[in-house]
């Protein structure tokens, strides 16, 4: 943390840096009166000037819109305030509540937790009307889901990676990187995923394709094998 | 009426004042049409506003045209009806957003308004000034719906001024 906030250097919001990654930095400001986050695509200069601008506006507006067809489909995500094309910023909500990943590592097995069965039961809701909208989030994790405080609904964040397919296969692994991340991190909670696909096929249309698509991917890994 | 402080953009702000049963829109739609009408002000449907929020984000849209000289209307006050549409046309969105001839409940709305300056704007208007407060009851859900096509499992999760404002920021995104 203490690099990254060198390198932001003295800009005005260099004080409320929340989060440094390696494509955006994200700063907690405020938005007409309501607390918000902005989250800046940087310049790399290590590509050619007229590229970069190119891939990062894509991304920018990519997940703006990304973010907006969420909300169409019915999952919450925090509300888009603004976006500037020319600063490299995407202005929105700032939601409060915990990370489901903070909560899963507080919380004991799912067994014996009916907030976490729940939680899981929404993820897989969520996850479920995404995919029939024919949207993929990209970096299924518990740090891009939050718990909103008040309403106890979960808010999915970060769609930087997301892009549009109706492929099962593209699903499948989308669930799949959940899987591992919750395998990696939160065993301690009992089987989650479980918990998440069970509601998944409640919710989705498609569930069978994905879900056989899913045992394939679970077999051979994220990657396809490109061979013969 | 009320003044909002653009946080986002320190120093300015926005004069919004409500008003029913208005009786000379015709007028104010032909003056303005002139380019006459002074002081300048944005003339908003206000049955197509439910909440204030999503103003705000069309006048931050608008502020921040205005310093990068981007903007695509003639005026800063057209702008901001033009930004809180989320449309891409100009002549549809001043229809359905701003005032026509008919249109008896109006919310104006001034960037940087001084005393004389709301005086005036009053002055404009013939009808009744009343209470932002009445805004959200006031509004047409339909009407709002089918223009910014707002779904309903979309406000299962959202209020109506938040899919508003999403609309508003990622407009130019789409």
């Amino acid at each position: 943390m203490d690099v990254a906030r060198e390198q932001v250097g003295d800009g005005e919001l260099a004080g409320n840096l929340l989060k440094q990654g390696a494509e955006a930095r994200v700063y907690k400001s405020s938005f007409m009166g309501r607390e918000a986050v902005v989250k800046e695509r940087f310049a790399k200069k290590y590509r050619h000037a007229s590229l970069d601008s190119k891939l990062t506006l894509k991304r920018l507006l990519g997940e703006a819109r990304s973010m907006i067809k969420a909300r169409k489909l019915g999952v919450r995500t925090p509300v888009v305030f603004a976006v500037d094309s020319l600063s490299r910023t995407l202005t929105f909500e700032f939601v409060t509540g915990s990370l489901i990943k903070d909560i899963l590592l507080q919380s004991g097995p799912i067994s014996e937790n009916t907030i976490l069965e729940d939680i899981a039961s929404q993820i897989g809701k969520a996850i479920a009307r995404l995919h029939d909208g024919g949207l993929i989030h990209g970096d299924l994790t518990t740090s891009n889901m939050i718990l909103h405080s008040e309403k106890q609904e979960l808010v999915m964040i970060d769609f930087g990676l997301s892009f549009t397919s109706s492929l099962p296969e593209d699903k499948a692994v989308d669930l799949y990187v959940l899987e591992r991340a919750l395998i990696s991190l939160h065993s301690s909670n009992g089987n989650v995923m479980e918990q998440v696909l069970a509601s998944y096929r409640q919710s989705s249309k498609y569930w069978s394709s994905t879900l056989n698509k899913l045992a394939q991917v679970q077999m051979r890994g994220r990657k396809r094998v490109m061979v013969g | 009426m009320a003044v909002f402080q653009l946080d986002t953009h320190p120093g300015r702000s926005l004069q919004l004042l409500l008003f029913t049963d208005v009786l000379n829109t015709k007028e104010l739609l032909l003056s303005m049409q002139m380019g006459s009408l002074h002081p300048e002000v944005a003339f908003f449907n206000a049955s197509m506003v439910p909440d204030i929020f999503p103003i705000l984000a069309a006048a931050h849209k608008t502020l921040l045209a205005q310093s990068q000289g981007n903007m695509l209307t003639r005026t800063l006050h057209s702008e901001l009806i033009y930004n809180y549409s989320g449309s891409k046309h100009i002549t549809e969105s001043l229809r359905r957003c701003g005032i026509t001839d008919n249109t008896q409940y109006v919310l104006a709305a001034r960037f940087d308004c001084s005393e004389e300056e709301l005086k005036a704007v009053r002055q404009l208007l013939q009808g009744a000034e009343v209470n932002l407060q009445g805004l959200e009851k006031r509004g047409d859900k339909t009407q709002i719906q089918k223009h910014y096509k707002i779904t309903n499992p979309e406000l299962e999760i959202s209020s109506l001024g938040e899919a508003i404002t999403c609309r508003i920021a990622t407009r130019d995104a789409s």
